[in-house]
């Protein structure tokens, strides 16, 4: 109707977006463009009106998010028990730890057991090269005795090769697109995205002089997050670690911006101090959580099995 | 093709790889997706955001050009893509052979041998014997398929100098020596005729050794390296003897360090998995300094350690050299003793250097 018009009047002023018309002086405008306040007044409400997002009742919240949410058990019990009885779609859960502590083992230890034991199909972005279907077939025949089923919950396993950032981002537009579209074909009911891991392809883009390393990261936060939440689906993803100096403790990657991504995060240590004795053991223990106290402490064991708990399993309040 | 063009659509502008500075300009006027920038059009665009016609077709390029990579990927274009099933990868994993490293202790707590489409990580203080099996591993993976091999080609980049042409002469007549004595307790044609091109002068002319003297001519030369693989596709073997060394001197902003370490490492992670070859890294050790006492660690880094998906370090107990296992994604930490070799056959012994320590090749049972 009347938009052709203003839009030509509008760009001269340098309003190019709506934010930025709504955001303006009214009455400046006006003088400006020889238009009536009134149709401005009426022009804003009508943008207000389809633009903005509507406030929602806290108790409806609460309803919604009861009945989306699902509680996927990770296979390994004390691992439950450290995120209160599993991983919680909607949200994404970060594993972070030094090299060689088990991230990638316990990754292909909750995709055996989902693939296996909850019959689910499991989304798993590499980013490494650490995946190993030979290892994560060794904890299927750990787990099942029958050969079906082991190539079963194989086929339902989907691993994506991604060595940087944009095929990262592209591979998970892909998952949104046919999420959306229900293409159930291969993908079938996606509950589960693991990806190891995400500081393997955002440290190229830190530091030095460039800044747009930090954008990029955001811009795979706010798709995490979107996928998580839009389609109900439980993020997993794994992290390293870092030293402000070389005696200073260990804190989790890719900095402070990152650590608003994921609402639970677990560390995962080698019992021993030095390499010199090695061992399959490794303890985890909650770093931040929504629902339970930080600093809880289990044992795993990341032997041949596949990431189990150590008997006895108490959970004790670590250091 | 509309399937591809409503994936297409609403791909947001941070995920094209557009300059800051261009991004920054359409972000301000407005745009948000790909689709809005083809529908707009070069002339259009060049109004819109001030920038001169042949930018805006530029940019237009880019973005088209990631809409086909887009599509090619839905489409599952063969040789790239890197979508599969575990099923499929327990497949082509299982057909993989490995490079044998001819100590059979150490073969085995590798799970067979040095994995292929992987990045291996040998640690160690000077003079323990890295280098020694970098050289070992390229006249290794050139052994024919009949003797058990790979029968690739070995490409080695060398930053330390300290790739010595004798050395590997002995190592090479060693293992034609080996192929030749269960050549001639078997007695089968194939192995035979295998053995007709099967000589020192083809394993020396089948390695290709480039020599690095500082940090640019390494990132050079990973980064030109997957060029050099598709001409020479037979290459199974990258071997980088020293990536810490031109890292360690002269760099003082560490963080510009971190970065071009780890887009290395994506880099050869890349290398290894297109080509189906190994990539063996050496790197030195480093002293950290704790509250109450010092130990070896790795060089270059925590973040480095993510870079090599095997990890193994070799350390002295005594005069003992043991290699431990340290990092690895299917195989139990362990460690082993070794012995370095001079080289050694069934029936000969060849004594050329004078070393204090003395030593012994474990060869692989026939």
């Amino acid at each position: 109707m009347v938009y052709q018009g203003l839009a030509s009047k509008f760009s001269s002023l340098m309003l190019f977006a709506v934010v930025d018309f709504v955001s303006s002086d009214l009455e400046d405008v006006a003088q400006k463009c020889s238009l009536s306040y009134k149709a401005l007044v009426a022009v804003r409400r009508v943008l207000l009106a389809q633009f903005s997002a509507f406030p929602a009742n806290g108790a409806d919240l609460y309803e919604e998010l009861k009945s989306s949410t699902a509680i996927l058990s990770t296979g390994i019990p004390s691992l439950d028990k450290l995120l209160d009885s599993g991983l919680y779609t909607g949200e994404v859960t970060e594993l972070m730890g030094a090299p060689g502590s088990g991230k990638t083992q316990v990754c292909l230890s909750i995709a055996a057991s989902m693939s296996l034991g909850l019959k689910q199909h499991v989304l798993f972005l590499d980013s490494t090269g650490g995946f190993t279907a030979s290892r994560l077939y060794q904890m299927l025949q750990a787990q099942a005795e029958d050969e079906e089923e082991q190539l079963e919950a194989l086929q339902r396993v989907q691993v994506t090769r991604v060595f940087d950032v944009y095929e990262m981002l592209r591979a998970l537009q892909e998952l949104r697109d046919s999420l959306s579209q229900q293409v159930l074909s291969s993908t079938g009911p996606l509950k589960v995205v693991l990806i190891d891991s995400v500081s393997a392809v955002i440290y190229p883009l830190l530091g030095g002089k460039q800044s747009e390393g930090l954008a990029l990261m955001m811009q795979l936060a706010r798709e995490l997050k979107m996928l998580a939440r839009e389609f109900s689906l439980a993020v997993v993803v794994t992290n390293q670690v870092t030293r402000d100096s070389s005696a200073g403790p260990l804190k989790p990657a890719l900095g402070r911006s990152w650590s608003f991504v994921p609402s639970t995060r677990v560390l995962l240590q080698s019992k021993e101090a030095t390499w010199e004795k090695t061992n399959t053991q490794r303890v985890a223990s909650l770093a931040k959580s929504p629902r339970q106290p930080t600093g809880i402490q289990v044992v795993l064991d990341v032997g041949s099995g596949g990431a189990q708990e150590l008997s006895p399993v108490t959970p004790t309040q670590g250091l | 093709n509309k399937g591809n063009s409503f994936l297409f659509q609403r791909k947001p502008l941070a995920c094209l790889p557009l300059a800051p500075a261009l991004r920054a300009r359409l972000v301000a006027a407005g745009f948000q997706t790909a689709q809005e920038l083809l529908d707009t059009g070069p002339c259009g665009l060049s109004k819109e955001i001030g920038i001169s016609k042949e930018e805006a077709l530029e940019a237009l390029q880019v973005v088209r050009q990631e809409c086909h990579s887009d599509a090619t990927q839905t489409a599952g274009a063969p040789g790239t893509s890197r979508k599969c099933t575990a099923l499929e990868l327990l497949e082509q994993e299982q057909a993989q052979g490995f490079i044998i490293t001819f100590c059979s202790a150490l073969d085995n707590i590798l799970g067979g041998g040095v994995q292929l489409t992987k990045i291996t990580e040998i640690c160690g203080e000077p003079g323990v014997g890295k280098t020694q099996l970098c050289m070992q591993l390229a006249v290794d993976v050139q052994i024919p398929e009949c003797f058990g091999g790979l029968a690739g080609e070995a490409v080695f980049i060398d930053t330390e100098g300290s790739f010595m042409v004798d050395r590997v002469v002995d190592v090479a007549t060693a293992c034609v020596q080996h192929c030749q004595l269960i050549a001639e307790a078997h007695q089968e044609e194939d192995h035979l005729k295998a053995l007709e091109t099967f000589s020192l002068e083809s394993i020396l002319s089948h390695i290709y050794y480039f020599r690095c003297r500082d940090y640019i001519e390494l990132l050079a030369q990973v980064y030109l390296l997957p060029d050099f693989l598709s001409e020479h596709s037979k290459v199974r073997l990258v071997v980088i003897d020293g990536i810490a060394f031109p890292f360690r001197h002269d760099f003082e902003d560490l963080s510009l360090r971190t970065r071009l370490l780890n887009g290395l490492a994506q880099q050869l992670i890349i290398v290894a998995n297109d080509h189906k070859a190994a990539v063996i890294l050496t790197n030195q050790m480093t002293t950290r300094i704790g509250q109450s006492q010092s130990t070896l660690v790795p060089a270059l880094g925590e973040s480095w350690g993510h870079a090599a998906t095997v990890r193994l370090i070799f350390h002295w107990d005594n005069n003992q050299r043991l290699a431990t296992l340290y990092k690895s994604p299917s195989q139990k930490e362990s460690t082993i003793p070794y012995h370095i070799t001079v080289s050694i056959s069934f029936k000969m012994e060849i004594q050329r250097w004078e070393q204090s320590v003395s030593c012994e090749e474990l060869f692989r049972d026939l």
